[in-house]
């Protein structure tokens, strides 16, 4: 059933998308992030989270973000995921300077461009997969019959079409990821962003969801992996380390 | 569905092609969010059911005792308001004593008066020309006998002439009223209310008991006729009475007492022409010139001090109640926010999980405000309904009509509703304002 919405999915929508870019800095960049600095203020004293990062991802990049805890990879994510708003510098996404958004403009930021998976899942627990599959759509303002449908052919997608009514403690962790994995793609987000995607999870699952975040990015998905395991990171295509809130390496592997 | 067969056909899910149906105007949005809001609150009720019941309470307790009250007295006024009119403002007596004394000054003043008599009456009758009927009542309480039946606490009303039946706007059902001749006579004879049947005859219908015997404080009376029911006012019978002769009462309880004159116009509107005909006649009998100081010697009074009486009694009960509502509503409102605070403290996660996903601030906002609205009306629901029940067993004990009010109802869920909003608001605000990324952290 999903097939249908394969076909009509194409890898041109990208491109006339890359085109339709609003102004940003470089149409083929789908971040654009420019000087970010990230400061906290903790009591007078001042933190530096991030300081002074730049960096690109065009469409269809499979990067993966790492670096030891406190280096200010997770501000970074959370700066990409338009949780948070950089103290300086630009940040462009999908063409919207997104640095001088406030909170509702990012909230629609999120709904339309970015789909979260987190390491811990984050699902509803009192709702089914396929209404946990929904909730991006019900703030994107979808009808309930689209919004069905959509929903039941993302979770046919991850192939757990099968598993629509059952709640996130009827499925084991794999499952669940791929119930949060539908979730985030369900609205066709710019970029999957992914938080330790495998942290919660066992080696064989693990290599489950990287073979399906493999397979996203075959199929045309942009995907931002954040972690910090060195063999996760090594199945993106290019990577990204992070270190005292600056890039300390960016390599492009294959 | 075979992965290695979607990768042939074609990407699943590329990110490229939004659905034409994605709105970006709000409407659409805020009707898909408000539904979830709706169906998040209602799941969050039901999920914590014991908490939600324990909610309730206060708005149930406040919302309940409104209703009954309101109900109950509407049901009385309209009860007072039919049973006064009968007789109601075309009547007004002379009397010794006032029907309310309100001081014991007032109680020695009253008693220093001379009697109203037989004479007096004769006298307004004589006079009067605005009067249309006047008659004379005395009452005493007694006890009614017929073989081994026995009828306590019977109001004995001596009355002359017959036309006090009509003053007192009761009729015959059966027999008939004692003639003139009957009526000075002094002879034993009576007219019953129907309570008299139920208690002494075992209800038997009306003709059956004319002709009969019985023993009104232990003197033989013979029955002449049966007055139609009039029912009950606030748990009391009107219809435990004996009619007999004034002479025939005079005769038993002797004419030490004063009595009572009544008078009654054709209508309303000649009330005021003839209270001031007998206030003048009532003067010159005592020896008064006006003045406006002075104790006349006598009171005259109409129907209107029971309901002034009754309208100031309720309508203290009105307001204490609205008192007791509005605290009761009150503490109901502090416990609802209580609990929403609670409530949002412990979905923070959620929050964080639903800003992530796209959700609005107000979006938040709005499904904290159902959750409290929905808990809040669901208890003026209740409420509404357990008023009306207690107003409808109260009614049934003291014998009046129910009306049922759908204004007070609709009132009811809507002031409950308000309190709603009132105390979610503060609660439904933290929740939408806090950061997303503090609220996906916390447990």
């Amino acid at each position: 059933m999903s097939d249908v919405t394969l076909a009509s999915l194409s890898a041109e929508g990208i491109q006339a998308r890359a085109a339709n870019g609003h102004g940003g800095p470089d149409t083929t960049s789908l971040i654009a992030m420019r000087d970010i600095w990230k400061t906290y203020e903790m009591g007078s004293e001042k933190v530096h989270a991030l300081h002074g990062v730049s960096f690109e991802v065009r469409k269809g990049e499979y990067i993966a973000i790492t670096g030891p805890s406190g280096s200010g990879k997770s501000t970074l994510m959370n700066l990409i995921g338009c949780l948070d708003t950089p103290s300086n510098g630009e940040y462009w996404l999908n063409g919207k300077n997104v640095s001088l958004m406030d909170d509702d403009e990012l909230a629609r930021i999120r709904n339309q461009e970015v789909g979260f998976v987190f390491q811990t899942f984050n699902l509803l627990a009192r709702a089914t997969a396929l209404h946990n599959v929904e909730l991006p759509l019900i703030y994107g303002g979808i009808g309930s019959a689209k919004r069905h449908q959509m929903a039941r052919e993302a979770l046919a997608a991850v192939d757990l079409a099968d598993r629509v009514t059952h709640r996130p403690n009827e499925l084991s962790g794999g499952q669940r990821q791929r119930v949060a994995i539908a979730r985030a793609l369900v609205n066709h987000p710019s970029i999957l962003l992914a938080d330790e995607p495998t942290g919660a999870l066992d080696t064989h699952t693990s290599g489950e969801i990287m073979d399906l975040f493999e397979r996203l990015h075959e199929e045309g998905n942009t995907v931002v992996l954040v972690t910090h395991e060195p063999d996760i990171a090594a199945r993106a295509h290019r990577i990204i380390s992070i270190r005292d809130g600056q890039i300390e390496k960016d390599q492009v592997i294959r | 569905m075979d992965r290695r067969a979607a990768r042939e056909t074609g990407p699943a899910l590329a990110p490229s092609e939004r659905h034409p149906a994605q709105s970006r105007s709000g409407s659409l949005v805020r009707i898909a969010a408000l539904w979830e809001a709706a169906f998040v609150a209602l799941a969050s009720l039901r999920a914590n059911k014991l908490r939600t019941a324990l909610t309730l309470i206060g708005i149930v307790v406040g919302v309940a005792a409104v209703i009954a009250v309101v109900t109950i007295i509407q049901g009385l006024d309209n009860k007072v308001a039919t049973t006064f009119s009968s007789q109601g403002s075309t009547v007004f007596t002379i009397s010794k004593r006032p029907q309310i004394i309100r001081s014991r000054e007032d109680f020695v003043k009253f008693n220093k008066r001379k009697d109203v008599t037989h004479e007096d009456a004769e006298a307004i009758a004589r006079l009067c020309t605005s009067c249309w009927r006047v008659g004379v009542a005395a009452n005493v309480i007694q006890t009614a006998k017929h073989g081994d039946q026995k009828f306590e606490n019977v109001r004995v009303r001596g009355v002359t002439p017959q036309t006090m039946f009509d003053i007192d706007g009761v009729t015959i059902e059966a027999g008939r009223i004692w003639t003139d001749a009957e009526g000075t006579s002094g002879r034993p004879i009576c007219v019953v209310g129907s309570d008299v049947l139920t208690n002494l005859f075992g209800g038997a219908s009306a003709d059956r008991v004319i002709g009969e015997e019985i023993s009104i404080g232990g003197r033989p009376h013979q029955i002449l006729g049966v007055l139609e029911p009039l029912g009950s006012i606030f748990g009391a019978s009107r219809d435990s009475v004996v009619y007999i002769p004034y002479t025939t009462y005079q005769k038993a309880y002797g004419a030490r007492d004063s009595i009572v004159v009544f008078i009654q116009v054709p209508t309303a509107d000649e009330l005021e022409a003839a209270e001031d005909q007998v206030r003048t006649i009532m003067r010159n009998r005592r020896g008064r010139v006006f003045n406006e100081d002075e104790d006349p010697g006598f009171a005259l009074e109409t129907q209107d001090v029971f309901l002034d009486l009754y309208g100031k009694a309720t309508s203290n009960i009105k307001y204490v109640t609205v008192g007791v509502a509005a605290i009761s509503l009150l503490v109901g409102g502090i416990v609802v926010m209580n609990i929403m605070l609670v409530s949002v403290t412990e979905r923070t996660r959620e929050i964080g999980i639903r800003k992530a996903m796209g959700a609005r601030r107000k979006d938040i906002l709005t499904q904290f405000l159902i959750e409290a609205v929905a808990v809040t009306a669901l208890g003026g629901f209740i409420g509404v309904f357990t008023g009306f029940g207690l107003a409808y067993g109260i009614s049934a004990l003291i014998g009046f009509p129910l009306l049922i009010n759908l204004w007070s109802a609709a009132g009811g869920v809507g002031v409950s509703s308000l309190v709603g909003i009132i105390s979610g608001m503060w609660p439904a605000w933290r929740a939408a304002k806090l950061d997303p990324i503090e609220a996906l952290r916390s447990e």
